[in-house]
């Protein structure tokens, strides 16, 4: 079972919400205060005819949600336009979707799914099971171009029992299912829809359905009026592809957008007034990984990958950033399942990195390069440099295109240290692939995650890979910086904003305006 | 004996020794931060971020991570230096022979080489530096390639209409008539003729590479860490530009006194060098 | 004339030609594809190769290069690998924006630098024309994006009186605010281009001044002035008319810093994105498109040069 990770290609977005002022004064914009967690209840008057104008960072590069990869599309795309089965919430919980309920057999191997009788696509055809058998039939086909394809990867066989009932077997239990059907395998499609046609257009079920798109610039969404669940609360949302910060914040000050994704922690001043603002700070699962091949050069030896996790002082570099991120000590964020603070293993402590580097032969000094795409802050790079100067270890940054990376790291393995964001939720299972591009082989972890995912309850599983996180970290297969947050600025009247994992999903249905 | 005199010459005219100075200091900045600066440049102090000027014996204060700016500005000197002078030479060697090549090369190959350096300046160089960025990675050779060859283009087409120029005077005519040989033409006439206004070109070369290596770097393209740059410490900053416009304003000011050195450095030369000035301004 | 107008054109052709197999050789040098963008970094590798396959990026290169080429000649500069969209349809919704930014910045460019140059090369030992040779070098100087930057802080932040960035969502159906938009970086784009044909407009002024025939001019009764103007900016304008022609292609490059400085929706930005996604159909149209337009001007420049320096004419 090959899977691998969804990076983010446009991450300065969520470094973005990481910045960074710190004065060291702790002045009143100290960017670690900035930020609540809580936002106004939907006012009594709300203005239906409403249009809101989004700032968001990185552009899709097709609406081809069926055959092309990327955050951003899901970021849009789901839950507005199209729909799966299943949904996340805030929370990233699993909740309903065009499934109304489901239930699940007590061995774990059959899932039975209700799809909402009253469903439309937005050419106004009924949604009926036989769509939905469809549309997970192309992931699970042989040869699928699904990026998500291995979400499904234990589905047995599909079928529709009746025209809103879709059951769906399993080869063995998996507890991932279900969380991979609120992701782009769930999606439904019109049966028979040609995917190449989408790349422009769509055909979703959503709220809200597609108006225009200005390449390089705006994607305009209205509202469906023959939506068949809770209507949307504005007429029209129009998402700004606007990627510099500074003017960002030019846009929401002059009102030419209400909300403002990824906005950057020490550039709030403007935003201070209370009456005027509210500023979400929002969590995500933008894991900023320090990849330490575990599979040749140096940091082979344990003993190096541990004195380079202890060299660096990542508290300081969340505050040299901005504040907004949190130390992790370890692959699973706070909101993902088998998340424990491990932050305590292979803490800050320079002079033991040294004494690790003179016992694994490198007393004398050694030479490093780490490998950064050229989307991220170049700080970063320059602060490894700094604190690895300290223990004795020169590194080189070698800043290179994306693409650049994939070829070199991702798929040739071609690298010393690298840096990325590793932005999917659930993704320790990267750990528990030795071909993974981190090159990390642990037996006891691949078998801890494997009994993971076909464990009879969510406890037991958490469990498990709670093991395996805590092994993966002790072994120090690689430094995980921080997980940052993401900040959003609302101009006041605005209510019902996304706050968690605006990266990933970006839904609208709450969105609403108070009447002025 | 001829030298001095050069150099006389040019340290009399005003432009000339404003851009000595001016370039002078670029140069002394180098070599100081080569044995002494404030502070380790590259040394990240979070707890030190953002000091202001004359605050925690930072004389200009720090950036983001805590770095000192003035000991920054003083090694940046040294990317800057090493950027234009390997440009430089990139690019007049570029630029000389695909000049000469297409006026003293027989016609059809002429013609042949002209097309080339036309095609060859259509591209633009951010695509150069974009490409070989992305083959070789961000190094300070990518970047001095990319501004060299770029530059080397541009310099052969100005080269070339000047040599032509030349070429096509009534002099270097009735030289060729009289028997002078090629080289002979070249170095008696052309180089001596086109020599001012390649100097020209050259002082703008250097200075098109201070400039090109802060916009590479402004756009992720440019010379990466533990190197020390100006435009780099311009593109951390720039985003704080609102906030902390005095980080920005900085390197913003070194990049264009070192600009400006090299550009009156040229005129300066190019009085000196002139002889026809030269004789005018004895006379005045 | 006419024959050296038929084998300059011929040439001309040619250098497109050429242009065109160096733009797609060196695309074809870079790491990566448009597959592994579309298939996502989850994709198999046997989810890759059938993109791959589907979009052809399996076939020999001189198959694919005579395809794309074989649409080219018939007008046709490919499409969008990622989202179908047709390059020249592209290259012209954004030319809306780089177009006008370029055109503006070098009228501005010159309506500056042309009567600046010459006052600084005739009054060259006053104050004056020190004062405006001394404006000229620190225009140069200065760097673009520095410029943009400080012009945003004085003019969009403090006082308020422009957009500091973007260009307005529905572009020029909003021509106010477009033009307001465009305003700084103009003005950006125009400092730099404007100083560098300014130093070129007096080197080559005060180049003409010292010439033998300016004198026997003068010489013959003519005031300086009017000696300049009959003999001495005909000549001038050999160099400024061909690195005139060379900013052309220095104004393709820069517009592309001030447009990330500005956040403008034009074809630098555009580049810049579909390289990064290695949509090189697209790009290779792109370029091809931009070389093209050098050239075609390279050409225009030459033709100038042999009508403003007859004794040019002759010699080819």
């Amino acid at each position: 079972m090959r899977r691998s990770t969804t990076l983010r290609l446009a991450a300065t977005a969520v470094l973005a919400g990481l910045a960074a002022t710190a004065c060291g004064t702790g002045s009143a914009d100290d960017p670690a205060n900035a930020g609540q967690t809580s936002q106004a209840a939907e006012p009594a008057a709300i203005d239906s005819g409403a249009t809101v104008d989004v700032r968001l960072v990185l552009e899709p590069t097709s609406l081809d949600i069926a055959s092309t990869a990327g955050a951003a599309l899901d970021q849009v795309l789901l839950d507005n336009i199209y729909q799966g089965l299943l949904t996340r919430d805030e929370d990233n919980k699993i909740r309903p979707s065009l499934a109304t309920k489901y239930e699940e057999s007590s061995d774990g191997l059959t899932y039975t799914f209700h799809l909402a009788e009253d469903a439309t696509f937005h050419d106004g055809t009924k949604v009926t099971a036989a769509d939905a058998v469809w549309s997970l039939q192309q992931v699970t086909a042989k040869g699928s171009k699904n990026p998500d394809a291995a979400a499904l990867a234990s589905v047995k066989s599909v079928s529709a029992s009746d025209d809103h009932t879709v059951v769906v077997k399993l080869k063995h239990r998996d507890t991932g299912f279900t969380w991979g059907l609120t992701g782009r395998a769930g999606v439904v499609f019109e049966k028979g829809t040609d995917f190449s046609s989408l790349a422009g257009k769509e055909n979703g079920t959503g709220p809200f359905k597609l108006s225009g798109w200005k390449r390089g610039s705006s994607i305009t969404f209205v509202r469906n009026d023959a939506y068949w669940g809770t209507k949307a609360k504005v007429a029209k949302v129009v998402f700004h592809y606007i990627k510099d910060d500074n003017s960002a914040n030019n846009a929401q000050q002059t009102g030419q957008t209400d909300i403002e994704t990824a906005a950057q922690a020490d550039l709030l001043q403007p935003f201070s007034d209370k009456s005027k603002y509210t500023v979400l700070r929002g969590d995500t699962t933008d894991k900023f990984t320090l990849a330490l091949n575990n599979a040749s050069g140096p940091t082979k030896d344990v003993r190096v990958r541990r004195a380079i996790r202890q060299a660096i002082d990542n508290a300081g570099l969340i505050k040299t950033l901005g504040g907004a991120a949190k130390e992790v000590g370890g692959p699973v964020p706070a909101t993902d399942p088998g998340y424990e603070d491990l932050t305590s293993i292979d803490a800050y402590d320079p002079d033991s990195a040294k004494k690790l580097l003179k016992q694994a032969g490198y007393g004398d000094g050694l030479k490093l390069t780490v490998k950064i795409p050229n989307i991220y802050p170049t700080e970063i790079g320059d602060y490894l440099a700094s604190e690895l100067k300290q223990v004795g270890i020169q590194l080189t940054v070698r800043q290179v295109e994306f693409q650049t990376w994939l070829d070199a790291v991702y798929t040739k393995h071609d690298y010393q240290l690298s840096l990325v964001d590793h932005a999917e939720a659930r993704d320790l299972y990267n750990f528990a692939d030795p071909d993974y591009y981190f090159g990390y082989d642990n037996a006891d972890v691949q078998k801890w995650y494997g009994e993971a995912q076909t464990a009879s309850s969510d406890s037991q599983r958490d469990a498990l890979l709670k093991k395996a996180a805590r092994q993966v970290s002790e072994d120090a297969a690689a430094d995980w910086l921080f997980v940052s947050q993401t900040l959003t600025v609302v101009r006041s009247g605005v209510t019902g904003v996304p706050r968690n994992f605006t990266s990933n999903r970006y839904s609208l249905a709450d969105l609403a305006v108070a009447k002025k | 004996m001829k030298f001095s005199r050069a150099v006389r010459a040019l340290l009399r005219s005003r432009s000339g020794f404003a851009g000595s100075v001016l370039v002078g200091l670029l140069v002394l900045s180098a070599l100081v931060s080569l044995v002494w600066t404030p502070y380790d440049p590259t040394l990240a102090r979070p707890q030190d971020s953002w000091l202001l000027p004359f605050s925690g014996g930072h004389v200009l204060g720090t950036d983001r991570l805590g770095r000192d700016e003035l000991s920054q500005l003083l090694t940046g000197a040294r990317s800057t230096l090493s950027t234009a002078l390997l440009a430089a030479a990139i690019a007049a060697a570029v630029g000389l022979a695909l000049a000469f090549a297409a006026v003293l090369t027989p016609r059809r190959l002429g013609a042949v080489v002209v097309q080339l350096t036309d095609v060859l300046i259509a591209f633009p160089v951010l695509l150069i530096a974009m490409i070989l960025t992305a083959v070789h990675g961000g190094s300070t050779w990518t970047v001095v390639t990319a501004i060299g060859v770029g530059a080397g283009v541009n310099l052969a087409r100005v080269a070339r209409a000047e040599a032509g120029r030349v070429l096509g005077t009534d002099y270097v005519l009735a030289a060729h008539a009289a028997g002078s040989g090629t080289w002979r033409t070249v170095r008696k006439h052309l180089l001596p003729n086109i020599a001012p206004t390649l100097i020209v070109q050259l002082s703008l070369v250097l200075s098109v590479a201070v400039l090109a290596e802060a916009a590479l770097s402004y756009l992720g393209f440019g010379t990466p860490a533990p190197a020390v740059s100006w435009g780099r410490m311009l593109q951390e900053q720039q985003q704080y530009v609102t906030a902390r416009p005095l980080l920005v304003i900085w390197p913003g000011l070194a990049v264009a006194a070192s600009v400006l050195g090299f550009n009156l450095l040229g005129d300066g030369l190019r009085e000196a060098t002139d002889a026809r000035l030269r004789v005018r301004e004895v006379a005045a | 004339m006419t024959l050296y107008l038929l084998r300059r054109a011929g040439l001309l052709v040619v250098s497109l030609l050429a242009a065109s197999v160096l733009i797609f050789l060196v695309l074809r040098l870079l790491p990566g594809d448009v597959a592994q963008t579309i298939g996502g970094i989850r994709a198999t590798p046997a989810q890759v190769a059938a993109v791959r396959h589907d979009l052809g990026l399996d076939r020999p290169l001189a198959a694919q290069y005579g395809s794309w080429i074989g649409g080219v000649v018939t007008g046709d500069f490919g499409r969008s690998v990622l989202d179908g969209t047709s390059v020249s349809g592209q290259l012209a919704e954004k030319f809306a924006v780089t177009g006008p930014l370029a055109v503006g910045a070098i009228v501005l460019a010159l309506a500056f630098a042309v009567p600046l140059g010459v006052l600084a090369a005739v009054r060259r030992d006053s104050r004056l024309g020190s004062a405006v040779n001394a404006l000229g070098q620190l225009g140069i100087a200065l760097p673009t994006l520095w410029v943009g930057l400080l012009l945003v802080v004085v003019f969009a932040v403090q006082v308020r009186w422009l957009p500091a960035q973007g260009f307005p969502v529905d572009g020029w159906d909003e021509p106010g605010q477009a033009v307001k938009s465009l305003v700084l970086p103009w003005l950006t784009l125009a400092l730099a281009e404007g100083a560098v044909l300014l130093r070129f407009v007096r080197s080559a002024v005060l180049d003409v001044l010292h010439q033998d025939w300016l004198r026997t001019a003068r010489a013959k009764g003519r005031t300086r002035t009017s000696a300049l103007v009959r003999h001495g900016l005909r000549n001038a304008a050999v160099p400024v008319v061909s690195v005139l022609g060379l900013q052309i292609a220095a104004l393709i490059a820069g517009a592309v810093v001030v447009e990330q400085v500005f956040v403008l929706p034009g074809v630098g930005q555009m580049l810049i994105t579909d390289v990064g996604n290695r949509d090189l159909d697209k790009v290779q149209g792109e370029i091809l498109l931009l070389t093209g337009a050098v050239l075609v001007i390279g050409f225009l420049v030459d033709l100038a040069h042999r009508l403003i320096d007859p004794r040019l004419r002759s010699a080819v």
